[in-house]
């Protein structure tokens, strides 16, 4: 690297992360139709984890001193939206790079020499290293937002299709289908005699290299060599441009020359369409076909391979063509292997490097997976061992079978490291190279190369019959001599009604397969029923979930349309998702517990497979009253125990109907005055918790009423006057004044004020109530240890109550200053309605 | 050649309980028929992949239940379906009547889907309660397909299943050469609006 390369190179790097490494650079570009002197972009490859992408820089200075003198004009990632010409400009030491990405066009005059040549090889090898691992261009994002301005737009395209850096979802395709379509493929593949018949057609295969000369004969005597026209033509050259443009920027007019020259000479017959068209600087294939033929021909692609300078350069390689014709799949192979007599490993190296990295990105991939490959060209192998001199008098002798055993090809392919399961026809042509130019006589140069069968056609596959093998001497303008071959292959051509029986009772019976993958599970109830739900007592039921099918079964309960939830908050469903094991069991607990009041409960629940159906259970019930969940307005309107109330006089009270008999709840009165009298005493009595059946006991003796005394503990009996409180259907302090009670809790008379002002009498005189009991309680706190304070914070909450229940208490303190007011200041008459 | 389905729809059958709906799903999908009936409790669907004019259609059959109380919930099942198959019972007027419910119960859950009506239980003439030529006439004004069909000794279902398969595949196709023109206006001014909207629920 030159020494202000070096420099720049450095310059460049600090402009990336460390982990972005800078391949290559290339000063002094310019960008075509821009001002004169705009020789000042940087072409920059950048390598991040595998992963390549091209950068576009611009100096501010001609030479930059420093990375701020560096902004980024466009970032192209090296992916397959991604390819990159040169176009030569005729009597200029410059080329034009152009590259494509998706609709992008850059175009950049760079000069022809060792640095563009050094740049594009890594470009090259770059491009392959991305298309052969799985590359993510995510780390790119960044530099899009750094993007001077005036290029924005035209790279805002790959920024907002954005499909370079993320991987689109599939298309829904049902549930479990995911390998329907390669399963299909391969049972289609495994049934192919019962709906194919073989068919024979010719496929005319031909090699030559042309040693650089332009097409100035034509072709006729080699290609239309055979009486009837062949359905096939798989004409590869050699050479076709040597010049320095062809090798490095892999372009030439010759291609199109060529191509022509081939179309001229193929068989006039018949009439024909090119399918394919690969080439690699001097290597060209073209894949022809009989127009009978060409809407059987599919599913084409093509690769090449460079194998030449630095092990990937493309003056020597391959380049090839596949296809699929009716239902066979063939792929043909121009070589063009390492020259020189005593680099025959070099050339059985270059036709591993040709299987193994030809790819043609799609299935199949590699040219060994083909049911019929043809391989042709220049593959340079020379004969060994004998002199120039005896190979020509074996020549004159015409003792080709003699000379064939020193050929290196032969050789090579006997010890198995060459075209092992290839065959060759028989040879009984003379070598094709190497001749003077226009003539018939072998090398006289002073070199004095020896003949050589350099130029040969191989096959492989089965059904494939080869016609004739022959080289073809009138074509005079190479040192080598054309070489063709006629095969007569057996293609499997479909019979399309058998075709689509046989499809559609695969499609059948891989609907039923996936019919029958679906996951299938029973439970054994649907209905789900409880009887009398009572306040805070849970009942629980258990349904059972069977997986009766083949494969595990996902379940999970999901919301219904527009809830939340998928279940009512009265219902607890234990597990409520999981995933059960063909044959196996899962028991999923339903669990009531009422805290509401509702005279039924009802909910439908969905079971939801995972990929697979839906199931509903409902869960009913009737619910038993209880004057928990009454409101206080309900509870002072009714004269008896709750359970013993008229349906009508309960309706009544729950409308505010019927008259108030209570200026407090019966039910309240009740509780307060048990405590009153064996309570005051009692220490910590709010703070322990009671039995569950002793709660239970005290709900039923006030629903249901009873000439026995209370049960259970002064302890149980608060904890029952907390729950009161706590469940009625509207707090004490109803939700709506809370804020405005909460804000005036520095000052009693404004509490007082609010009291009296905003509170309906039934509330306040529940209020009030509560309060003069609790003060009654601080007369006692030598016994019972509370304070006013503590008895506050403890009723604040409660008297307060929040709308959501479980969830942590809101403006605690604020509650408990408000309560706390009225634990300390005399409750006298002004409160109390007459 | 080996592609597994070139279109993927979503079909619904809706009905009153007991008309068969189950059972015409399990006669297309399966080739089978169980005189026992169990109710459906949920939904469920099969798949089933039918060639018409050499287009593989890859369909996903959904059943619901029948039952009344359900019919919030089976509702929104219509979500992204391509076509409904409205089925009721031809040894039962009730079902019959209630068909108008269920095509209401289509418009306030979709907005453009293909429809076809369908009378199972055609297999005992002496039971049939609701005549051809009455369903006939209501199927007209109402512009639906009507089919008569019997699960249990396969009349029509196969036909019946082909024909909304195919009103679906004609309105996508039509709604693509539609969407294609549109777009090729739209595209003069701007190039981002790429259909995304389903049409269809």
């Amino acid at each position: 690297m030159l020494s202000i390369q070096q420099d720049v190179y450095n310059i460049v790097q600090a402009k990336f992360l460390a982990a972005e490494i800078v391949k290559s650079i290339h000063l002094n570009v310019s960008v075509v139709d821009g001002p004169l002197e705009n020789n000042n972009r940087i072409l920059t490859l950048v390598e991040y984890n595998k992963s390549f992408a091209l950068f576009v820089l611009v100096s501010s200075r001609v030479q930059p001193i420093s990375f701020s003198d560096l902004s980024i004009e466009s970032v192209i990632p090296l992916d397959q939206n991604f390819s990159f010409e040169t176009e030569p400009v005729r009597g200029q030491n410059y080329v034009i790079l152009i590259i494509r990405y998706k609709q992008n066009r850059y175009e950049f005059k760079i000069e022809i020499g060792k640095e563009s040549c050094n740049f594009a090889a890594e470009i090259i090898h770059a491009k392959e290293v991305s298309l052969n691992s799985s590359t993510n261009f995510t780390w790119l994002e960044k530099y899009f937002g750094t993007m001077n301005q005036t290029n924005k737009n035209s790279n805002s395209s790959i920024n907002d299709q954005n499909d370079f850096v993320i991987i689109r979802d599939g298309m829904a395709q049902g549930q479990a289908s995911i390998n329907r379509e390669s399963m299909l493929k391969y049972q289609l593949k495994l049934r192919e005699p019962e709906f194919t018949q073989k068919q024979e057609f010719t496929i005319f295969v031909g090699t030559w290299n042309v040693n650089g000369q332009p097409p100035t004969a034509s072709l006729k005597s080699w290609l239309s060599c055979v009486e009837t026209p062949p359905d096939l033509y798989a004409i590869g050259f050699q050479e076709i441009d040597l010049s320095k443009e062809a090798f490095i920027f892999n372009d030439t007019p010759r291609e199109a020359e060529w191509q022509k020259s081939v179309m001229d000479g193929i068989h006039p017959n018949a009439k024909y369409r090119l399918v394919a068209l690969s080439r690699l600087v001097g290597m060209q294939l073209a894949v022809i076909v009989n127009n009978q033929h060409y809407q059987y021909v599919k599913n084409v692609s093509m690769d090449t391979v460079g194998t030449g300078l630095l092990g990937k350069m493309g003056n020597k390689g391959g380049v090839a063509v596949r296809l699929e014709l009716h239902n066979t799949s063939l792929c043909f192979v121009n070589c063009h292997l390492a020259a020189h007599v005593d680099e025959f490993e070099r050339r059985n190296q270059d036709y591993k490097d040709i299987n193994a990295r030809m790819n043609f990105r799609r299935n199949p991939q590699a040219i060994k997976d083909h049911e019929q490959v043809y391989w042709l060209g220049d593959l340079n192998y020379r004969i060994t061992d004998l002199t120039n001199l005896q190979v020509k008098t074996l020549l004159q002798r015409n003792e080709v079978t003699t000379l064939l055993r020193s050929d290196q090809l032969n050789q090579q392919r006997e010890r198995g490291n060459v075209l092992l399961d290839y065959v060759e026809g028989d040879i009984a042509f003379h070598p094709t190279y190497k001749f003077d130019l226009n003539s018939d006589i072998y090398d006289t140069s002073e070199k004095a190369r020896p003949p050589a069968w350099t130029d040969r056609i191989l096959w492989r596959g089965k059904g494939i019959h080869q016609v004739h093998y022959k080289s073809h001497m009138e074509l005079k303008i190479s040192d080598h001599k054309p070489v063709s071959a006629l095969f007569k292959s057996e293609i499997s051509v479909v019979d399309q009604n058998r075709y689509r029986r046989v499809h559609e009772d695969l499609l059948k019976k891989m609907d039923k397969h996936e019919n029958e993958f679906l996951p299938q599970v029973t439970v054994d109830q649907n209905e789900v029923v409880f009887n009398s739900v009572k306040f805070r007592e849970p009942q629980s039921r258990e349904i059972i979930i069977a997986n009766t099918g083949v494969v595990p079964a996902d379940f999970e309960f999901i919301n219904k349309l527009n809830e939340s939830t998928y279940c009512k908050d009265w219902l607890r469903i234990v597990p409520y998702c999981g995933s059960i094991n063909p044959g196996e069991k899962c028991d999923v607990r339903l669990e009531v517990n009422l805290e509401t009041d509702l005279d039924n409960i009802d909910d439908i629940l969905i079971l939801h497979l995972k990929g697979g159906k839906d199931m509903f259970i409902t869960v009913s019930g009737s619910c038993q009253k209880s004057c928990f969940t009454q409101s206080l307005s309900t509870l002072v309107r009714i004269q008896v125990p709750i359970m013993h109330s008229k349906k009508e006089d309960f309706n009544s009270a729950r409308n505010n109907q019927s008259p108030i008999l209570y200026s407090v709840p019966r039910e309240l009165w009740l509780l307060v005055d048990h405590l009153y009298r064996h309570g005051l005493k009692t220490r910590d009595l709010f703070e322990s918790s009671a039995l569950h059946e002793e709660l239970i006991r005290i709900r039923d003796w006030l629903d249901y009423g009873s000439q026995d005394p209370l049960p259970g503990t002064p302890q149980a009996v608060a904890e029952t006057l907390v729950l009161l409180l706590s469940y009625i259907k509207e707090p004490v302090i109803p939700f709506e004044l809370q804020d405005v009670c909460i804000a005036a809790a520095s000052n009693f008379q404004n509490c007082r004020q609010l009291l009296i002002q905003k509170l309906n009498d039934i509330h306040r005189t529940t209020f009030i109530y509560i309060c003069m009991f609790l003060q009654e309680l601080v007369k006692h706190s030598n016994d019972n240890g509370y304070e006013p304070k503590t008895l506050a914070s403890l009723f604040g909450d409660i008297l307060l109550r929040d709308q959501i229940r479980n969830a942590k208490p809101q403006a605690s303190r604020g509650k408990a200053n408000f309560v706390y007011n009225f634990l300390v200041n005399d409750l006298s008459s002004s409160l109390i309605p007459k | 050649m080996a592609r597994d389905y070139d279109h993927l729809f979503k079909l619904l059958i809706i009905g009153d309980s007991g008309v068969g709906k189950s059972s015409l799903l399990l006669r297309f999908s399966d080739n089978t028929f169980t005189g026992s009936y169990i109710t459906t409790i949920g939904v469920d669907f099969k798949i089933k992949t039918v060639n018409i004019d050499g287009q593989k259609v890859k369909l996903q059959i959904w059943d619901t239940a029948g039952q009344e109380r359900f019919r919030t919930i089976t509702s929104t099942y219509y979500r992204g379906t391509h076509g409904v198959v409205i089925v009721y019972d031809v040894t039962n007027g009730e079902t019959f009547a209630n068909v108008k419910r269920w095509l209401h119960e289509i418009d306030q859950n979709c907005d453009v889907v293909n429809r076809v009506l369908v009378g199972n239980k055609n297999d005992t003439p002496d039971r049939k309660v609701v005549l051809t030529e009455d369903a006939q006439r209501f199927a007209d004004t109402m512009n639906i397909r009507l089919f008569e069909t019997s699960a249990k000794d396969n009349i029509n279902v196969e036909e019946m299943f082909m024909a909304i398969t195919k009103l679906v595949l004609k309105s996508k196709l039509e709604m693509k050469e539609l969407h294609n023109a549109q777009n090729d206006v739209v595209n003069l001014r701007e190039k981002k609006k790429s259909g995304k909207k389903s049409k269809c629920c």
